[in-house]
């Protein structure tokens, strides 16, 4: 396959095949497209908060990608674990809310109504709740404001 | 002497007096006073500013919520970008040491550079393109 104008840059030319080394602990990627991410980002950051950090700290040490691969292990099952439990819990809201982001330019702005849905199933169902790091703790964080605009 | 001279009537102002004149101008009052325009332009102007202020606010929590649901996908990003990157630059390792292997004392994989800082590979480690005999079309 090739992007058109560019048919002497075949991106099969720079795929590479080859499997991960034998001594690598398999771990089953994401493989999830950039909305539902989006929808379940929040619920990443708060449920896989230990993970995350430990990562970005092990990349503060040293940018080898050789050397946090256990926690990037880490780092990916806790995504997965969190993807799935939504799936299993509040997949018609989560499927909503996603859809919606991706049909109004990812902005969470424009998808208020499915998303209050979709917290308040996973707070139902889970005991998650999204907060907004570094929100001023006087107001309502946005996602709990009335809009100024429509 | 006769006196055939007739008694002068003098124009005099009638009894009483004159009735006093209005000269002061008597138009009818229009309109609020200026200090009340200024006032009401003032709270026009403070009422804007005002909803100005929320709309700042609004969009500064937006880009906040935007920026951190970035933020907390960031690690497992990488991650996965590190795993590939992993992979694909240990075969080619491996591919370096086959087409080496008649070279005497040649350290597959070694930096260029000479320091143990991380540096990434700035061309792309492409199988094809590390074949022996390839020629590009």
């Amino acid at each position: 396959m090739a992007i058109p104008g560019y048919k002497h840059f075949k991106s099969e030319d720079w795929v590479d095949p080859t499997p991960p080394p034998a001594d690598l602990p398999h771990v089953d990627e994401v493989g999830s497209s950039g909305a539902p991410l989006k929808s379940a980002s929040f619920f990443i950051g708060s449920v896989c908060q230990e993970y995350n950090e430990d990562f970005m700290l092990c990349k503060n040490e040293d940018r080898d990608p050789k050397h946090c691969l256990a926690e990037g292990r880490k780092v990916t099952r806790c995504a997965i674990d969190v993807l799935e439990k939504i799936q299993a819990n509040c997949a018609t809201e989560f499927r909503t809310h996603w859809q919606c982001l991706d049909n109004k330019n990812q902005s969470f702005n424009k998808c208020r109504a499915p998303e209050k849905e979709y917290n308040a199933c996973l707070f139902k169902a889970l005991g998650w709740k999204k907060n907004i790091p570094d929100a001023p703790a006087n107001k309502p964080q946005i996602h709990e404001r009335i809009p100024l605009t429509k | 002497m006769s006196n055939n001279t007739t008694t002068a009537t003098q124009d005099l102002p009638p009894k009483g007096g004159y009735s006093t004149i209005h000269y002061e101008r008597r138009l009818p009052k229009k309109g609020p006073s200026g200090l009340a325009m200024f006032a009401m332009c003032g709270g026009i102007m403070a009422y804007g500013w005002y909803k100005v202020y929320k709309g700042l606010d609004e969009r500064r929590e937006l880009d906040r919520e935007n920026a951190w649901s970035r933020i907390h996908l960031i690690p497992m990003l990488i991650a996965e970008a590190d795993r590939d990157e992993y992979r694909r630059k240990a075969a080619a390792v491996e591919r370096e040491r086959e087409i080496m292997k008649d070279v005497p004392g040649w350290e597959a994989g070694k930096s260029v550079y000479n320091g143990k800082r991380y540096v990434p590979d700035v061309i792309a480690n492409v199988p094809l393109h590390q074949q022996p005999g390839f020629k590009k079309d």
